[in-house]
């Protein structure tokens, strides 16, 4: 009978809420490292748009694969990709998930299915297809997601990609983060059809918008859209729509905002509180279960930083290697 | 004279096209139903359209549409002014926007979108008519019709051609009470469900579906409220409603209360034919007060989760009499034939500048 | 035991004795089947030039025809062979890889390195290349020096039909990137090749005619314009060294520096464009490695700095030919 309060269980619930909360002091440190100088080159940061990585990533296996985008934290983290690596990587350690080669935009781990961040956008679509060719090949119901934001959805490859899934009938989910900026540039002004499902149904396959900040939308409508990959019922395309708290990278001085934005973003949309509030609202997580991650995640954090902060810098010997396997 | 319109770009894009293939009228279509709108207000002399702004891509074809018209010499559409306040992207805009247009002194506001999007017309539109475009998904509410001829009833009875009292119908709603201090109208189905989340927001899974309040029950028509439709038919313009008390699939052995009398296979999305157990289903008095079994979960309007309530809550459910107003169109152009509004011989213009047709 | 085939056929073997060997090799590309969906035939053209004809007879869904989107086929063919399967995709013409270089230089190149070492990209990328072909423009470009350019991938480019199926072979045995070429003038070129299967290792140019005079260095289509110059040189009495890259990255340059230490003469021809070509890369090495071995300044014979003519008349000139290639040896031998 189903008349508990959530059709998940609180152990589920609560490894949503300890992966939204990690990736959001994840993303809150680094905002704070890259304006202390802490942090070399470009970071592009995912907070605000938890609920989405998260709710999509529960349904996946180790298996399944997923192509992620320029602002991949969230996904990388999802996925189970180890936040000390990741930490390491950003600063361009040894330790780092790609030693230090990668950095923030290219962030991978293939053990994980984690196929890379990515710094052209768009490009990660066609290597989900490829990936979910890989898996409908092998015939073990794998799938393979791929990320995009709303300024990535009008690059050819993201388009090109939606035909060839269509037509190949490949289990790929194509997820359009859609978080109302393309850099500085509207959503609105720069997608000339301006809604995802039309889009999706002008390449034949089915496209559901859901509302990106709540957590039980995204999970419902991406376990229906995933289970119906896996089960050979072809791609589909998911936009979530959703709000990021901080520019497009960090240094951006969103002009482009409108005065109070980000202020009400944080009081009224944010995912993370949102969430709490339905659990604790509903009577199935204790708020002190979910206090006592909040401090984990913190501390998860801290120690990512210190260990990668200690950790070394790539050596000279290291500029050459792993271009090839053998090359010669 | 005006005329209000909302044409809801967020419309007939939920789950219910990956479950069930439901259609999704693309955003060109339904800015080209709004120019057809135009076309067919200007006709009969409308003078001017106050649109609700909105981001989704409505506003920028139809713009585009009028603005490429005016080019060529062509200048049939009725006069559109957007309101101008900043645009959420959410209900909130629906409900700003019919708030404005009845500080305004609109006539008849048509409206594009699905039943969610005319519950949120009605929440705020008082007694001002509705013309019902259906765009969305399980339209109920609004039946399917070809735009044009709801512009052109639309026109005939906001510049007084066709009299009030033919023009426009009553319509029943449902009234969700909550402690006496919320109130949550519905205009076709009030649904009440286990699970305390809105998710997706369409309610689509029928297992966790407890009990079903609806203001008509028309087998012809698609969504929740045809499970009571197949049970038994109560028309518009009838005065009862319909209460289903609905026992969850699979039954549970052990609890012989819940389990079903009869199952009924319905249609509660587009292609989307599910088996529902019914233990018991009865006639709402208009005005009487209904106090629900279920002492906790989530209530549906319209076939959308929206609102939360508790054991500790005070839930009331009233089925309301000539709640909400629309335009009749069969009535109107049934009229305006009958009395020749579109005879030409007769020298009679359909609209105050130009006669139809010329 | 050999066979005389053509490069084609060879090309079609070699396809054909992997994809029946390791299950996860699969082909795609363009019309590579052809027909698919089409109320005719199906493998109505085994590719533009029939190259591919017959594969998906025998190896059925493992054959798959794309839409015109190299974009997407061929990200998908690099997303596939990081999830386990070997692809060999057809660009079909390597001119277009404008429309999908990202995928191939900033994607499967780059895997490797921006990822740690952690990642696999065993990809091959076919593509017809090479002018004398009334292809124009945009159907007749080299472009090798572009591939090259780019660390990550392997480029390779063989002149015959032997070359063709072990150089393939190995490319898919490769767990690098590959892009092979094929160059189309070069296709009903025959020569013996083994039934078995074989593989001719990268970075391992081939001296195809021995002399001692001069050295002239080349790939493709000029290797047997070379090989004629030096048929002419020899009744002058001038013996030339000629050797066939046959891969470009990696690239043999030690068989180059010690043939060029013994004849002090060298002469890089390159079907590609002059500036920052296969020609000039040799060149600078050369100069840079055993500047005191030279007797004579290196001397680069190449297709002009303009796009490929249509005019048989422009055309025919445009290719480095044997003529061309002669005079440059007999100029640096003045020397």
């Amino acid at each position: 009978m189903t008349d508990q309060p959530f059709s998940i269980d609180r152990d589920t619930l609560l490894d949503a809420y300890r992966t939204m909360k990690t990736i959001r002091e994840f993303e809150e440190r680094l905002h704070v490292d890259v304006a202390r100088g802490d942090i070399p080159g470009f970071v592009h940061l995912y907070a605000g748009e938890e609920a989405a990585a998260t709710a999509i990533m529960l349904h996946l296996g180790e298996s399944d694969r997923i192509a992620s985008t320029h602002r991949g934290h969230g996904h990388c983290i999802a996925k189970g990709v180890d936040v000390k690596e990741m930490m390491g990587e950003i600063r361009g350690k040894a330790s780092g998930a790609c030693k230090g080669k990668g950095g923030s935009m290219h962030i991978a781990d293939l053990s994980k299915g984690m196929m890379g961040a990515n710094g052209i956008l768009g490009a990660g679509a066609p290597l989900a297809c490829g990936a979910a060719l890989a898996a409908k090949r092998r015939g073990d119901g794998g799938v393979a997601i791929s990320f995009v934001g709303d300024g990535a959805s009008n690059q050819g490859m993201f388009l090109e990609s939606l035909n060839l899934a269509a037509v190949w009938n490949l289990p790929v989910i194509f997820v359009v983060e859609n978080n109302g900026y393309a850099e500085s540039t509207a959503m609105e002004w720069a997608v000339a059809c301006d809604s995802y499902v039309d889009r999706a149904s002008g390449f034949g396959m089915p496209g559901v918008t859901v509302d990106g900040t709540d957590f039980f939308a995204v999970y419902e409508a991406a376990g229906e859209v995933i289970r119906r990959a896996r089960e050979g019922g072809g791609p589909s395309l998911l936009e979530c729509k959703m709000y990021r708290f901080y520019g497009h990278f960090e240094g951006d001085a969103q002009t482009y905002r409108a005065e109070g934005e980000v202020e009400n973003l944080r009081e009224n949309h944010d995912c993370i509180k949102i969430f709490r509030a339905a659990v604790t609202g509903a009577g199935a997580v204790d708020p002190a279960d979910l206090n006592a991650i909040d401090a984990e995640a913190l501390a998860l954090i801290n120690e990512a930083v210190a260990h990668a902060a200690a950790a070394p810098m790539p050596g000279p010997e290291d500029l050459e290697t792993d271009v090839y396997i053998s090359y010669a | 004279m005006r005329v209000g319109l909302v044409a809801n770009p967020f419309s007939a894009r939920d789950i219910r096209r990956v479950i069930a293939n439901a259609a999704s009228l693309q955003i060109t279509d339904r800015a080209n139903i709004v120019l057809r709108v135009l076309a067919c207000l200007g006709a009969c002399g409308v003078s001017e359209v106050l649109a609700m702004p909105e981001r989704g891509g409505i506003r920028a074809h139809v713009e585009r549409g009028i603005e490429r018209a005016r080019n060529t010499g062509d200048e049939r559409f009725a006069p559109v002014r957007h309101l101008d306040f900043p645009v959420t992207g959410t209900v909130e805009d629906t409900r700003r926007a019919v708030r404005a247009m009845v500080a305004e002194g609109v006539s008849a506001i048509v409206v594009l979108g699905g039943d969610g999007t005319h519950r949120a017309v009605a929440m705020d539109c008082g007694r001002i008519p509705i013309a019902c475009v259906s765009t969305g998904t399980n339209n109920a509410f609004p039946d399917h019709r070809e735009p044009t001829v709801t512009g052109l009833a639309t026109g005939l009875a906001v510049t007084g051609q066709v009299p009030p009292e033919v023009a426009y119908a009553a319509n029943k709603r449902l009234l969700v009470s909550i402690n006496e201090t919320e109130h949550h109208p519905a205009l076709v189905d009030v649904a009440l469900v286990a699970e305390r989340v809105v998710g997706a927001r369409a309610l689509w899974r029928p297992e966790s579906l407890r009990e079903l309040y609806v203001t008509f029950a028309d087998p012809s028509v698609i969504g929740l409220s045809a499970i009571a439709g197949f049970l038994d038919p109560v028309g518009r313009r009838e005065p009862e409603g319909v209460m289903v008390d609905i026992a969850p699939l699979p039954a549970d052995a052990s609890r012989p209360d819940t389990s079903p009398a009869v199952r009924i296979d319905v249609p509660i999305a587009p292609g989307w034919l599910r088996t529902i157990g019914v233990r018991s289903w009865s006639r709402l008095a208009p005005g009487a007060s209904r106090v629900p079994r279920l002492r906790a979960g989530m209530i549906a309007l319209d076939g959308e989760r929206e609102v939360g309530f508790g054991e500790d809550d005070d839930v009331r459910i009233v089925l309301e009499p000539d709640a909400v107003r629309t335009v009749d169109v069969e009535a109107c152009m049934d009229y305006a034939a009958r009395n020749g509004l579109f005879r030409r011989d007769e020298r009679r213009a359909l609209g105050a500048g130009r006669p139809a047709g010329e | 035991m050999a066979r005389n085939l053509s490069m084609n056929e060879a090309v079609n073997e070699a396809l054909d004795q992997e994809m029946a060997r390791d299950p996860a090799v699969i082909v795609m590309g363009e019309d590579i089947s052809g027909g698919t969906g089409a109320p005719g035939e199906d493998d109505a053209w085994g590719g533009p030039l029939g190259v591919t004809k017959g594969l998906s007879v025998k190896h059925g869904d493992r054959v798959m025809d794309t839409p015109l989107s190299e974009s997407a086929f061929i990200g998908a063919a690099i997303g596939a062979a990081c999830s386990g399967l070997r692809p060999v995709a057809e660009l079909m013409f390597v001119d277009f890889m404008g429309v999908c270089f990202d995928e191939i230089f900033n994607q499967a190149a780059k895997f490797r390195y921006m990822f740690g070492g952690k990642a696999e990209t065993p990809v091959v990328i076919r593509c017809m290349a090479g002018a004398g072909f009334r292809a124009a423009a945009q159907h007749s470009q080299m472009l090798t020096p572009i591939f090259t350019h780019i660390p990550g991938l392997k480029v390779v480019f063989p002149s015959n039909a032997y070359d063709a199926k072990g150089l393939l072979i190995q490319s898919i045995r490769d767990n690098d990137p590959v892009i092979f070429f094929e160059h189309k003038n070069l296709y009903d070129t025959k020569t013996d090749v083994p039934e078995g299967l074989y593989t001719i290792p990268f970075a391992e140019a081939n001296v195809v005619r021995e002399g001692g005079d001069a050295t002239i260095v080349t790939y493709g289509q000029t290797v047997q314009r070379s090989l004629d110059a030096a048929s002419t040189l020899a009744k002058e009495g001038i013996e030339c060294d000629v050797i066939d890259l046959r891969t470009l990255s990696p690239i043999d340059m030690d068989t180059v520096l010690e043939s060029v230490e013994e004849t002090g003469r060298l002469v890089c021809v390159d079907e590609a464009n002059p500036r920052c070509s296969i020609a000039a890369d040799v060149s600078a090495t050369v100069t840079q490695e055993i500047f005191g071995s030279l007797k004579a300044g290196v001397r680069m014979v190449t297709a002009p700095h303009t796009p490929v003519p249509f005019s048989p008349a422009l055309e025919d000139i445009y290719i480095p030919g044997a003529d061309r290639i002669a005079s440059a040896v007999r100029q640096t031998v003045a020397n």
